[in-house]
Order: C-alpha cells, then structure tokens, then sequence
C-alpha cells in the first residue's frame, strides 16, 4: 500500500517534470524521465514509501528546475555545433514556453527575423516587381499613420520612402539585423543556461 | 539598492562553488575512466573519491550535453536492482579530452602551488 502511495507521488512528479519538457522532441522527453525514474528508484533502493520517495525527489530539484535545466543544457549543446540562424531560432522556440524571458527573447527573435527577411526579400523582388515591392508610408484618415514593408498587391496608397534605394539598405539592413538576432539568440540561449544552473547550483 | 557589503564567509563560499564547477567536467570525465556508471554511481563517487557534492539535478544535463558533444556513448542496461540504468561510459575522442583536460588542470594547479608555497612557510612560522 505505503509502495503504491510512494509510485504514485513519483508518478506524478514525473508528469509534472514531463509537461515542462514540452520544448523538447519525444524521445528526448521520454529518455529523461526513463533515467529520472531509474534514478530515483536506485535512490530509495526500490523502497518507494512516499518518505522516501519525497527526499529523493528533493534533491533532483522542482520539476521545473529539472525540466529547465534539461531543455537548456540540449538546446546549448545543439548550439554548439550547429549555429546556423535557423538552428539558433530553433533553440530559442524551444526555450520559449519555459520563462517569462524565454518567451521575451522568442518575440524579439521571432521580430528581428521577420524584418531581417522582409527587407532582404523586398530588396531581391524590387529590380522585378518595382511597383510592388518597397516600404510605404501613408497617413490613413482610418488607421492612422501605417507603414508597409515587403511586397504588397495591391501596392498600398502613400508615399514609398526608399524607392530603388531599399535594395542596397535592403540587404545591408537585413544581414545586420538577421546578425544581431542570431548574436542575440546565442547569448540568450547561454544566459538561461546560467540562470538554470544557478537555479539548481 | 542593496548597500549592505557582502559577508567574507560569502565571497568565499561563491568563490569555492565557481571553483568547484570550474572543475565538475574534468572530474565527471575522469570518474568515467575506468569503468562506465550510470548517473547516481557517479553522483556517489564525486561525492566519496573528489569531495564534489553536487545538486542531483545538474548531473544527467551535463552527460546529456557530453554525449551531445560526443565524449561519452550510453546505453540501458537490466540491472539486478530490477529496473534498467542508463549506464555511461567515455568514447575516444572523451579519453583524449580528458587526457589533454587533466594536463591543463595539472599545469594550473602546478603554477598556483609555486604561488601559494611562500604562504604556507608564512603560516609555519
């Protein structure tokens, strides 16, 4: 009975520690609370009264830190050997859902490489389509003042501010800014790494 | 705004912790040596052989973030105890990071001790 009562506090522990690994793919999730649960087993040497089952859980720390400590170290270590832009922007989502300054870091990446793109692509576009593409001003007695970048069918009312000088600052300004939101994903990625760590140091 | 300086027991105990996880890959690596364990073996022997205690938690992200890097291999294995284990163990390229690591961490070590040697004459006197 005391046995039973002791699995089933494991157990869900373990589901909570799983519902935070969501950044995570299947397997991954599931290879970490296979060696969680070894882990504790071995712990409480198959004895598993709810007592012991508590201390041991315990030291492994609060489902969150465990899981926030798992997602981080993968995604780091991803990042290691592969840093393309795409790879780093994957790391960030996965990181997203697990803090406040996750979700934060994943608005501005998600931000900067849309802009990054949108100017890179309205820049390629422009030599072709050079009624379409461009970035826009208008004051609309409606919506007030809106600005449009990217290509656009129609193209939108207003003034168009760059004209065939959105090519050069097109590309130019998206390498920067698609650099800055792959620097910044990499730090950010590594700074939540500490802060889990700390979490648990 | 928090004025109030830091206790000297502090700074001594953050600087200790730095040190101590400065020094956690090198002993995880090293304690894989000459047998493959799996992550509580290892937590114990940091413990009894290094004096390491670390928060279990941290232990199965850094082997994960190992194996990742390719300097451990795992596998589960049925152990007596009636339940698997994830047993690991170093690779080669791990057994030469270690070997280059140590060498490191002895030429440190080496230098400081010439540093520190004029302290303990100091002490005995």
């Amino acid at each position: 009975m005391s046995n039973d009562a002791g699995k089933a506090h494991l157990e869900t522990y373990l589901a909570q520690v799983q519902r935070h690994l969501n950044g995570l793919p299947d397997a991954e999730a599931r290879e970490v609370i296979a060696e969680l649960y070894s882990h504790v087993l071995d712990k409480v040497d198959g004895v598993l009264t709810p007592q012991r089952v508590e201390a041991a859980i315990a030291e492994l720390g609060t489902p969150k830190e465990v899981a926030r400590l798992n997602v981080t170290e993968r995604v780091v270590a991803h990042l290691e050997t592969h840093r393309s832009p795409l790879s780093v922007f994957w790391g960030v989502t996965r990181l997203a859902g697990l803090s406040l300054y996750g979700f934060f870091v994943f608005l501005v990446s998600f931000t900067c490489y849309g802009v990054a793109l949108s100017l890179i692509v309205t820049a390629a576009v422009k030599p072709f389509l050079p009624d379409h593409a461009g970035l826009w001003w208008s004051d609309d007695p409606q919506f007030g003042h809106t600005m449009a970048l990217g290509v656009e069918f129609p193209a939108p009312h207003g003034h168009e501010l760059l004209g065939w000088w959105i090519m050069p600052i097109g590309v130019v300004g998206g390498v920067v800014i698609g650099w800055l939101a792959w620097r910044f994903g990499i730090v950010s990625v590594r700074h939540m790494r500490s802060v889990a760590r700390r979490g648990r140091g | 705004m928090n004025d109030q300086p830091t206790e000297p027991a502090d700074e001594l105990g953050k600087w200790e912790i730095q040190v101590r996880k400065g020094g956690l890959g090198l002993a995880v690596l090293a304690i894989l040596w000459p047998d493959r364990l799996y992550g509580l073996e290892i937590l114990r022997r940091l413990d009894s052989q290094a004096g390491m205690s670390i928060p279990e938690g941290t232990i199965y992200p850094l082997l994960s973030r190992m194996k990742a890097e390719g300097l451990v291999d795992s596998e589960w294995v049925e152990a007596e105890a009636g339940h698997p284990r994830k047993y690991y163990r170093l690779t080669d390229p791990g057994r030469l990071r270690v070997r280059e690591m140590a060498r490191s961490w002895r030429t440190f070590a080496a230098g400081l001790e010439r540093l520190l040697a004029p302290l303990e004459i100091g002490e005995t006197k």
